[in-house]
């Protein structure tokens, strides 16, 4: 595929990579510092464990070298398909807990959850690049999460933020791998490198 | 609920519509109406309006639509413009709308010409908004997360009308919500702006009569940040002493951007930045060590970033941040010099030695001593003498000689370079030549030609000059390749004296000097003028010099303006070294008023007036006058000394009359029986008949003259006045002389007592005045008989006074013995009484006779009152004188006289029957 495509499609999708692996890297650079201000304005423990938060994608893989492009794509842009869903969820519970008292971290889950929407539009591009056709998002979306508590919420919360935080720097890897020349749609394995 | 809210509203609404049937109406009926109703419209497009009458106030009024006029304000449109499309509906027709104004009424006129306004509408006239043009964004960073996007575009033209601006932006699969300015047409923030993706911006414009839109620009707006310049910036001395390292912290993570810097220095109290190399700073860092800076010396640092790619905008600079560089050895020997004091003995010298601080890059630290270390080079077994000094200067007392002197600065990390003078024993050497000065702007070019020969450097030397303090002598030193410096710290308007010598390596010139100003001005007063000496034409002029504070430059010229009251102003110039001037040509005995003006190249300035009056007479005139004057007194004097010295005798005789020695007088003989042989016939000659009016003798005794009563007396006194205002007749003492004043003859009688003791025998001559003034005096003297032989002289004396008027009067003498005849009327009487007394002397008979000739012409008073005299005078000289004889020539011609008269003058007669001496 990669053959077949113009200098055009090929600038564009260096083009969208580069933006994407620097759109990942700041996400994940915003994401550690909304961590520390959800942590402390939740009153949290930034050491406490977390299970794992239901619907969202573990960025955590193996043998992720031998992902194709296309597998690459299509999981980061589940995930941030459904971290967006839970960053809106977050900021809503946000707004109903502290209303306009902490404007600033509701601003920083404003700032993270467009990242996470332009993240999920550069995926989207690039699989449009690929001539693949973009898995169309569930209707009604994944079921809605049965009702927590104050404090299961914010726990949630963390647990969220902290997997954006690591599906960011996957992100950035997949796309720099994507973004290698050599790198087909098919299924060129990358380098032994892990996340 | 809302349901049945709404059916109640509507039911109010048909009510309304049926009371109402127009709908625009209200409650009064409408005859028309204009469509459109209160258009928007652009400006220049044409506009038609339809005004529509109701077919009800047809029938109703009688009005049609060719009744309509249409009106703008209250400006009737021309007729022109009208159409009447049917008879209920009239058009209008504007082909610019800029012609209209609101409102736009539709009139009618009904019957009488009554003019009834139909409706009317608002017209609004503007423009559709113009494509927004030059959109561009910048992202500023606000805080280390916050990044707010500012566009700006050119709002195009002005519309007239309420015109809607809003900045629009998206992602390709999302909209975000508008921008809307505020307050402004031009710009806008968006405030919640993500990076890495391309965004979609553009501006539209919207308003009644359309909608535009800018062109989209699409950035992704982290190529757009202007960030925050770096912050926390500190400074860090390292080892060397020409190093400092920065550090500071990037308000930007390295996730959103890689940045590189531009740093920039300067020394503190410098305003000239050094940056480092930009290639040194293009990537991500937060320290930089900069090198090549000057030991222990203060630097300000100020650094800023932006993208590494350089695709955005600079930070601005952070704020300045202070380092200083740790000390380091001085990098060279402070500059000396020397002043050389012989004054007192000239062979020991009293050696100042001179040196300056050493600038802070060249001293790299705090100097904490100097080492001066001085060596007689004309005697190498003198030791080297060394001093330790903390100050700039030093003071030696030296044999005259040559001497090198050598100074060391040291500071705690080392020593300088040192630093050498020769001072030789006598400047022998070449000067410079050509030595100018030229001010540019606050310094003093100072520039000279080089001698021939090699010079090591030249010292500079200048001082302030001043009238009230000696001259505290400033230097520099200069490179022997230099032929000019520039002195700094000089006053403007001061004078300066200035000095340049040329070091040779083995002596020194001498030195040049020219006095300079880096600025001249007008001088600040005038010299004070004053005279010195004033003549008649000319007056010399004397002033002081001005101080040379006062001057404020070279004087170039003085000049003397000088004038009268109300003359013209005269001008002369004056070389600036005179001290004296000289005015010449001017009036005598006028006052004029001077001043003196002194200039220098920017200017002049006037001192107070003087005013001087010249004097009347030139030198020498009044001497020329009194001198003359004098001398001609003086002459006058002398020669009226030698007069009186030639005429002494007769003076002495006048003042101190010469009193008759008695051991020198005889006795008389004197026989009154036997007239004198009288020549009367030549008399008679002389003096025509009628002459003779008057002869009286008048005998006086001391005994006796008390026996006269004042009557008796007073025509003596008449004599007496008479003789004051007449011409000096007078008798002597004695009565011989025919200048005798009657007075004298009569007061000599009255008063002196020695003549009184000694006159009672002396015969007294009376004269009688018949003359006044100019007329012919007739004078009767009465002789007396004394022949004592000092009448001799006292006649002589009498015979200069009588002289005098001898001519105006006529005068008989009778000469006693008669031997010779008295014919010549010209000769002086004083020579005929002397006659007469050589006569009496040597007859030894003496009597006068006396004639007083009368004038017909006397004035009546006098006449009556001499009259009146002669016949006191007569009564009494014929109570005294009976029997003596009367001369026929007399009693003929005046027989009234003749009973009262003597007939003849008979000598009185010693009652003892002689004569006796006096």
């Amino acid at each position: 595929m990669a053959a077949a495509e113009g200098p055009s499609a090929a600038l564009r999708r260096r083009d969208l990579c580069s933006r994407g692996i620097r759109l990942a890297g700041k996400m994940r650079a915003d994401v550690v510092d909304l961590l520390d201000a959800y942590v402390e304005q939740q009153g949290l423990d930034a050491s406490a464990s977390v299970a794992a938060v239901e619907g969202v994608p573990v960025a955590a893989v193996e043998r992720w070298d031998e992902q194709t492009g296309t597998q690459r794509l299509l999981e980061n842009l589940a995930a941030y398909r459904a971290f967006r869903a839970l960053l809106a969820q977050m900021l809503e519970e946000q707004r109903e807990q502290l209303g306009e008292a902490d404007a600033g971290l509701g601003r920083a889950l404003a700032a993270v959850l467009l990242q996470v929407s332009a993240f999920a539009y550069h995926l989207e591009e690039l699989l449009r690049l690929e001539s693949r056709g973009i898995p169309g998002e569930e209707g009604d979306g994944p079921p809605p999460p049965p009702r927590l508590s104050l404090f299961e919420q914010k726990l949630r919360g963390l647990g969220v933020l902290r997997e954006l935080a690591q599906w960011a720097v996957r992100s950035a890897r997949d796309l720099r791998q994507l973004g290698k020349p050599s790198s087909a749609a098919g299924a060129a394995p990358g380098l032994a490198e892990s996340p | 609920m809302f349901s049945r809210w709404n059916w109640v509203a509507c039911g109010f609404c048909l009510l309304l519509n049926i009371c109402s049937p127009d709908a625009s109406g209200g409650l009064v009926q409408s005859c028309g109406h204009i469509i459109p109703e209160s258009p928007v419209l652009a400006l220049g497009s044409n506009f038609t309006a339809l005004c529509i009458l109701n077919e009800s106030c047809l029938d109703f009024g009688n009005i049609y639509a060719s009744q309509i006029i249409w009106k703008i304000k209250n400006r009737l449109v021309p007729k022109e413009q009208y159409r009447e499309i049917n008879r209920t509906v009239s058009s209008v027709t504007f082909n610019d709308t800029s012609s209209l104004a609101t409102p736009l009424t539709c009139n009618i006129l009904a019957d009488g010409q009554i003019e009834q306004n139909i409706y009317g509408i608002t017209v609004t006239v503007g423009l559709a908004p113009e494509k927004p043009k030059n959109l561009s964004c910048i992202v500023h960073q606000v805080s280390r997360f916050t990044y707010v996007m500012t566009c700006t575009w050119n709002p195009g033209r002005h519309t007239f009308l309420d015109t809607q601006f809003r900045l629009r932006y998206s992602w390709p699969e999302e909209i975000f919500p508008d921008c809307i300015p505020k307050d402004v047409n031009n710009s806008c923030t968006i405030t919640d702006i993500q990076f890495f993706v391309n965004t979609e911006i553009w501006v539209e414009a919207t308003n009644a009569l359309g909608k535009a839109e800018s062109d989209h620009l699409v950035v992704d707006p982290i190529d757009i940040v202007k960030p925050l310049s770096p912050q926390n910036v500190s400074l860090t001395s390292g080892i060397l002493p020409t190093v400092l390292q920065l550090c500071w912290e990037n308000w930007i993570s390295d996730a959103v951007m890689m940045l590189k810097f531009n740093i920039r220095y300067r020394i503190v109290g410098d305003t000239n930045w050094l940056e480092v190399p930009s290639e040194d700073t293009a990537s991500t860092r937060t320290s930089f060590s900069v090198q090549g800076l000057r030991p222990y010396t203060e630097y300000a640092f100020s650094i800023r970033c932006m993208k590494e790619d350089g695709v955005g905008y600079w930070s601005d600079w952070s704020e300045e941040k202070t380092g200083m560089t740790i000390e380091d050895q001085p990098s060279k020997g402070p500059p000396i010099w020397r002043i050389i004091d012989s004054s007192h003995s000239p062979a020991f010298w009293t050696v100042h030695l001179l040196w300056k601080a050493l600038k802070p890059f060249e001293a790299n630290g705090v100097i904490l001593q100097y080492e001066v270390t001085v060596r007689d080079k004309s005697s190498l077994s003198s030791p080297v003498k060394k001093y330790n000094v903390t100050s700039t200067n030093h003071t030696l007392e030296l044999r005259e000689g040559t001497y090198e002197v050598t100074l060391v600065a040291h500071n705690s990390v080392g020593a300088s370079p040192p630093s050498v003078l020769l001072i030789p024993a006598s400047n022998s050497k070449a000067p410079v030549k050509n030595l100018r000065t030229l001010p540019k702007h606050d310094k003093l070019w100072v520039g000279w030609t080089a001698p021939n020969s090699y010079v090591l450097k030249y010292v500079i030397e200048w001082c302030l000059v001043s009238s009230s303090s000696d001259c505290i002598i400033e230097w520099q030193i200069a490179l022997g390749d230099v032929q000019g410096i520039d002195l700094k710290g000089i006053k403007p308007f001061k004078c300066y004296l200035i000095t340049v010598y040329p070091l040779y390596a083995d002596g020194q010139g001498s030195g040049q000097s020219v006095k300079a100003y880096l600025k001249q001005d007008r001088p600040s007063k005038g010299p004070t003028v004053q005279t010195k000496k004033v003549g008649k034409a000319e007056a010399v002029l004397t002033w002081n010099h001005l101080t040379v504070e006062e001057q404020n430059g070279f004087i170039r010229n003085y000049t003397i303006l000088y004038k009268t009251i109300d003359g013209n102003e005269t001008v002369v110039t004056v070389d600036p070294s005179k001290t004296e001037y000289t005015l010449s040509s001017l009036t005598s005995d006028t006052l004029y008023t001077v001043r003196m003006m002194a200039s220098t190249d920017n200017g002049s300035r006037t001192g107070p007036d003087f005013t001087f009056t010249t004097q009347k007479f030139g030198k020498g005139e009044i001497e020329a006058i009194v001198v003359p004057v004098c001398l001609a007194f003086l002459l006058i004097v002398l020669l009226g000394v030698l007069f009186c010295f030639n005429k002494r005798d007769l003076i002495k005789k006048h003042i101190w009359p010469i009193v008759p020695d008695p051991s020198k007088s005889n006795i008389a003989q004197w026989s009154p029986q036997v007239p004198a042989k009288h020549n009367f016939s030549s008399k008679d000659q002389m003096y025509p008949e009628g002459s003779f009016t008057d002869v009286s003798v008048v005998e006086i005794e001391a005994d006796d003259k008390k026996s006269f009563s004042e009557q008796d007396l007073k025509p003596f006194d008449l004599l007496k006045k008479e003789k004051s205002t007449s011409e000096g007749h007078s008798s002597g003492i004695g009565g011989s002389s025919c200048m005798s004043s009657p007075r004298q003859s009569v007061s000599d009688s009255d008063e002196g007592e020695t003549t009184q003791n000694t006159s009672s025998t002396v015969q007294y001559s009376t004269v009688v005045l018949n003359g006044y003034r100019d007329q012919t005096p007739v004078q009767v003297f009465s002789r007396s008989e004394s022949t004592q032989p000092l009448l001799d002289s006292e006649e002589r004396s009498e015979d200069h006074a009588g002289g005098a008027d001898s001519t105006a009067q006529r005068q008989q003498y009778f000469r006693q013995n008669g031997g010779q005849d008295e014919t010549n009327t010209d000769r002086p009487c004083f020579e005929r009484a002397k006659q007469i007394t050589h006569a009496n002397e040597g007859d030894l008979v003496g009597f006068v006779q006396l004639q007083i000739s009368g004038q017909s012409s006397q004035p009546l008073g006098l006449g009556m009152e001499k009259n009146t005299q002669e016949a006191a005078v007569s009564n009494v000289l014929q109570t005294c004188t009976e029997g003596q004889t009367v001369r026929p020539e007399t009693v003929e011609e005046n027989p009234l006289s003749v009973d009262e008269m003597p007939k003849s003058y008979l000598p009185q007669t010693v009652r003892q029957g002689g004569y006796m001496p006096q």
